[in-house]
Formats: structure tokens, C-alpha cells, sequence
């Protein structure tokens, strides 16, 4: 087992409510584009911050260029107080996202998002047109890179609908 | 690579389409004809292949690297 499916079962062997978004949601809809971390937008609500707590800590997280010995304690309340985290874990990169430019929080994610089931969880998977929107929002080179694939892989996808109906 | 119709929509867009200026941009189109083919769970198979080839390419080079250095020092 590899880091994106050890990373992906974690979360579903927590049940950590979060929905599936950045590089590994692109892979997901379908780009040949790569990524390295695990990006979830996640939910905010007191139980599912103790369950995200929980898996980090199975995997050792700690913060990814923290410098070494930083005190960081990764419980409920440290999760409550900041939005984003990205972390460096036994698995790999893990990033939290409070909050996406482009989209919203969780709540906004998962409006439309596409279910899909992966390694015997079900995830929730940021919709192609709010993934567009998020890279484009973030505008970096690297996110810039990705969309002209997307807005393809959304054409297709939509055509195909369209001329199969 | 054999291509059903609808995969024409991406391997050979017609112009003015998200396909065409994403072959114009220069995305090789014919990758992503094959990520779609596949189910989401073997794409991220895929992903986490390529992703620990990359690693190991990594731990190659720093092996090399180390390796070198130390040649140097004995020849010194």
C-alpha cells in the first residue's frame, strides 16, 4: 500500500468528514497531472476535529517546516484555532484546509461534490467546476498549469452526458 | 491507442473547444484519454506509482551524490 491510499484509508478508517480537494481530486477526475500531498477540506464541527486529531496523531503529524523540537500539541483545540494545516506525517503530506479561495469551507465543498468509492470507503470529491474555480482562485504557476486539463476533462464529461441523453 | 467516439472529443477537438486549447496549451491529451479509462481508485494507484518512482529517483541520486563525496575524500 502506497502514501495516497494509506492516506485515504486513514481517513475513512476515522470517519473524518472532509471532502477531497487539490491535486488528488484532479487525479481523481480524471488529470494526468501530478501531486505529492493529500489536500481535505475538512469540517469544523467538535467531533470530526477530535476524529481528524486522532488519525494525525496514529501517524505521527507534525507540522511540514516547523523547525525540529517545535512544541505542537495536535488536539481539538489546536485545530479550532487555526484554519489550514500542513502536515508531515508517516504516510506523507497531509493538508488541512479550513477554508478554500474560490470555493468556501466545507460547507461549499460538499454542496455539489462527487461521491466516490476508493479503497472500501466512500469520499467526498470536490466538483470539477469548484475545482476549477479553487485553482484558479489560488493562481499560482502550479495551479494555473492544471486547469486548461480540467476545463477538458469538464467538457468532456458534460458533451458526453449531453450527447448520450 | 484505439479511441471510442467519444474520446474523439479530447484526442481530435475541434477548434474552439476546452479540449483544443488545452492540446494548444500543451497537454498531452492522450494521458488524460487514459487516466479517464481507468476507475477513480486505480487512478490513484497510478498516482502513488509514479509518485514512488519519483522517490526512489530521488534516493538514486542522493545515494550517487553521497557516494561520490566519499571517493573524493579517500583520492584527497
Amino acid at each position: 500500500m502506497k502514501d495516497a491510499e494509506k492516506q485515504l484509508g486513514l481517513l475513512g478508517q476515522y470517519e473524518v468528514e472532509c471532502v477531497i480537494v487539490g491535486g488528488v481530486a484532479a487525479t481523481l477526475h480524471g488529470s494526468s497531472l501530478t501531486t505529492r500531498d493529500l489536500d481535505v477540506c475538512y469540517s469544523r464541527s467538535p467531533p470530526n476535529l477530535i476524529r481528524i486529531a486522532d488519525a494525525l496523531r496514529s501517524v505521527k503529524a507534525r507540522l511540514r517546516g516547523a523547525p525540529e523540537g517545535l512544541p505542537f500539541v495536535l488536539d481539538q483545540e489546536t485545530l479550532r484555532r487555526r484554519l489550514n494545516f500542513t502536515f508531515q506525517t508517516d504516510i506523507g503530506h497531509v493538508d488541512l484546509l479550513g477554508e478554500m479561495a474560490g470555493v468556501g469551507g466545507y460547507g461549499e465543498a460538499l454542496e455539489d461534490a462527487d461521491v466516490m468509492e476508493l479503497f472500501g470507503f466512500q469520499f467526498e470529491v470536490l466538483s470539477l467546476p469548484k475545482l476549477i474555480a479553487a485553482k484558479r482562485a489560488a493562481g499560482r504557476t502550479k495551479d494555473l498549469l492544471v486547469i486548461p486539463e480540467l476545463e477538458a476533462i469538464y467538457e468532456f464529461q458534460t458533451r458526453g452526458k449531453s450527447e448520450r441523453s | 491507442m484505439e479511441s471510442n467516439p467519444r474520446e474523439e472529443l479530447l484526442l481530435n477537438p475541434k477548434p474552439g473547444t476546452a479540449a483544443a486549447a488545452a492540446r494548444d496549451f500543451g497537454i498531452d491529451l492522450t494521458l488524460t484519454v487514459q487516466n479517464l479509462r481507468l476507475k477513480p481508485e486505480e487512478r490513484i494507484r497510478r498516482l502513488d506509482d509514479f509518485v514512488d518512482g519519483i522517490k526512489q529517483i530521488q534516493a538514486n541520486l542522493r545515494w550517487l551524490k553521497k557516494s561520490t563525496t566519499n571517493t573524493k575524500t579517500i583520492r584527497s
